[in-house]
């Protein structure tokens, strides 16, 4: 069983991001880190192959200036390599340059299984995984809460609105995973010292026979025209509780549709 | 940005595990986020240490630190211990049954037979054991050779028989084993045969469920996240497997374990001393009281923290060199000079931090929701436990000094 997963590398959430006033795009300078979201994805990929008996985790990565620091936290959990495309044309990228690379990367190894995140923390498109699919003509399944295998078919529950829907699925196919499928582990010190002497294969465009016209800003097809605030939220309103308070939440609520 | 340890772990100075232990405490502690904060308000409010940091630190292989590969542990090492409890201790985080866990396991690799090694350190390596540490009684503290819990062989010595009483014991409720010094030789014949005072001690590894075991909670502050407990040994039996060390030498087994004790409670207390100012240096920054600059402007302010800043870095390094020199398997005196210096100057300083912490609060300092005044008491007491700082200026005194005994 080997799994490819799609790991972004982003500004660190915990400092304030910025977005380049020309471009609008967020700044990706200095030190990235792994996508929370993507972890879930190792996690999981990780137990798959654990449970299928042998095989392995690749990673999956599209990130400025061969930028590692995200993907060394992804193999100190316990990913076998990583493939990272890092190319100054792919700059300004859109959703779908993003998939025609990571498509092109992840059939550079055989796979069993794409993993990906539903969507990611700073870009938030949710497209990618299903352009993956497209690109490579698999099978997609989306907001996977559950993943087991069952010989050549993966049984995935995925999420719906109301509830889950139970999905077979033949293999190979690309599969996002949702916050909630497993627990991540972090990695120990033992894995963050093996992680180290992991191999992280960094190719350019033209190692993926793609051209600079057919991804990055000069082949993207969405753009981003302006940009403003946020509208600061309204106050919200307080009901005083009267021992009746319940009855009007509950009212609220019905308003709202969500009972 | 948060500010966490102040501690800058380079590669000039540590070697590739204690740089991966830093990254993966690190990588930890972000990815809890405000998790921290439910974890602070269990240990303050529940009177808890969440088992979900316990699990982590096993994760993180931090209770097999000192425990070879052999025995199912990571060899860490102590100093990796050391700098893995700042980094918790810099958010408030400190453990103190991680600190027990440490020097119990030193003691049962210094004086557990084989069987009784492979028994019990894979287990506390992987967290399905935890131990306790049981050595002072209502009527011995500071001088441990007054104890008095008998520990008598039963007539076909495959086992002993404990009677008496231990006090202040931590975490026997989270316990699965305690390990109790008791007396095989008692103190009449000790004299009477004009033996040494340090004979007579025999350390027996206990299961915290054994029958004539009790356990009274007592009403105690001192230590976040834990409670103390007197124990009553009723005619306990213990198999003779379980004695530490050879009968009536278990104090040079102790020794052993003692360095690690006050190397670890070093480590915590430095640690705390960011958590402190951290907290000082951020609401200075906010509160305006005069004239519309903030009061982080002022020197009062400043210099307290800064001098505090200046001590806590000569505790660090103290504590450093002490773990340093034990991992190097150091003579036990010897590390015991740094370890006890740094015990003391770690305790002293994190005092000193609180107390200004609570200085630049103001009343807000007293306030519970802003999590420093719980920990007083547990800021204190590392002056006082694991063994108070008058003692550590007297072997301070005696040993580096050559000055006599003053007791
Ligand atoms: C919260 C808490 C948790 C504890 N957890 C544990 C535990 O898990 N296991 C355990 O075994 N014990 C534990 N203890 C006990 C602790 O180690 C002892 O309280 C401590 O060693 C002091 O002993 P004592 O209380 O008998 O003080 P005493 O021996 O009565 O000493 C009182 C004071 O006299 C002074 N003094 C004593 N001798 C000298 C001297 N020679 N020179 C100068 N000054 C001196 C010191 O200032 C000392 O603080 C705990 C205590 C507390 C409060």
């Amino acid at each position: 069983m080997n799994i490819a997963v799609c790991v972004k590398q982003i500004p660190d959430p915990a400092a304030p991001g910025r977005l380049d006033p020309n471009t609008f795009n967020l700044v990706r300078e200095g030190k990235l880190v792994m996508d929370d979201s993507d972890s879930y994805g190792v996690e999981m990929a990780l137990q798959l192959v654990d449970r299928a008996g042998g095989g392995e985790v690749t990673l999956i990565s599209m990130a400025p200036n061969g930028e590692t620091s995200g993907l060394r936290t992804a193999l100190a959990m316990g990913a076998a390599k990583a493939v990272l495309v890092s190319d100054p044309a792919l700059g300004g990228s859109d959703a779908l340059s993003t998939a025609k690379v990571l498509a092109a990367a992840i059939l550079r190894n055989p796979f069993d299984m794409v993993i990906t995140a539903t969507e990611s923390t700073d870009g938030y498109t949710g497209t990618v995984p299903v352009q993956i699919a497209e690109i490579l003509g698999l099978p997609a399944v989306s907001f996977a809460k559950k993943v087991t295998l069952d010989g050549n078919k993966a049984m995935i529950e995925r999420q719906s609105e109301s509830g889950y829907d139970e999905v077979a699925c033949e293999l190979p196919a690309v599969v996002s995973v949702t916050a909630g499928v497993v627990e991540p582990r972090y990695p120990s010190f033992k894995g963050i010292m093996a992680a180290k002497s992991k191999p992280i294969e960094t190719l350019s465009l033209s190692d993926l026979g793609l051209s600079a016209d057919q991804v990055g800003a000069a082949g993207a097809r969405e753009a981003i025209v302006s940009l403003r605030k946020a509208e600061a939220r309204q106050a919200g309103q307080i009901i005083e509780d009267d021992g009746e308070a319940f009855a009007k939440i509950i009212e609220y609520l019905e308003q709202l549709k969500v009972v | 940005m948060v500010r966490g340890s102040s501690a800058k772990v380079t590669s000039e100075r540590f070697n590739e595990t204690h740089l991966a232990v830093v990254d993966a405490v690190d990588y930890y502690l972000n990815s809890l986020g405000p998790k921290k904060r439910s974890f602070i308000r269990e240990i303050f409010d529940q009177h808890h240490y969440p088992d979900e940091l316990n699990d982590a630190m096993v994760s993180l292989g931090l209770f097999g630190a000192l425990i070879p590969a052999c025995y199912g542990g990571t060899e860490a090492g102590l100093l990796s211990m050391v700098l893995a409890m700042e980094r918790f201790s810099a958010f408030g985080l400190g453990n103190t049954l991680a600190l027990l866990i440490t020097m119990d396991t030193m003691a049962i690799l210094t004086g557990a037979s084989e069987s009784m090694r492979r028994r019990f350190l894979p287990k506390i390596a992987s967290g399905e054991i935890k131990t306790a540490f049981a050595i002072t009684e209502p009527g011995a503290g500071t001088n441990s050779f007054e104890l008095t819990l008998s520990a008598k062989a039963a007539s076909d010595g495959t086992e002993y028989v404990l009677s008496g009483e231990k006090a202040w014991i931590t975490g026997v409720d989270r316990a699965d084993y305690v390990l109790v010094v008791a007396r095989t030789t008692t103190l009449e014949e000790i004299k009477r045969s004009n033996l040494k005072r340090s004979f007579g001690l025999t350390l027996f590894l206990v299961p915290t469920n054994a029958s004539g075991l009790s356990k009274v909670k007592m009403s105690t502050v001192g230590v976040e996240g834990y409670n103390q407990f007197q124990l009553f040994f009723d005619n306990v039996e213990v198999s003779s497997e379980l004695v530490l060390g050879e009968v009536n030498h278990g104090a040079s087994v102790l020794f052993s374990a003692l360095n690690p004790e006050r190397i670890v409670a070093a480590a915590m207390a430095v640690g705390s001393v960011d958590y402190f100012v951290n907290k000082a240096i951020e609401y200075a920054k906010e509160r305006v009281v005069f004239g519309g600059r903030s009061i982080a402007h002022y020197q009062s302010l400043q210099h307290p923290l800064a001098r505090i800043r200046t001590t806590q870095e000569g505790a660090r390094l103290l504590t450093y060199e002490a773990a340093q020199a034990f991992d190097r398997g150091t003579a036990p005196q010897e590390v015991g000079t740094y370890a006890n210096m740094a015990k003391y100057l770690a305790s002293e300083v994190a005092f000193e931090a609180i107390d200004r912490s609570l200085a630049a609060h103001g009343g807000t300092g007293f306030v519970l929701e802003t999590e420093i005044v719980q920990m007083l008491a547990s800021t204190r007491l590392s002056k006082t436990a694991p063994i108070n700082n008058e003692m550590v200026l007297n072997y301070i005194a005696e040993t580096e000094l050559g000055l006599p005994r003053s007791y």
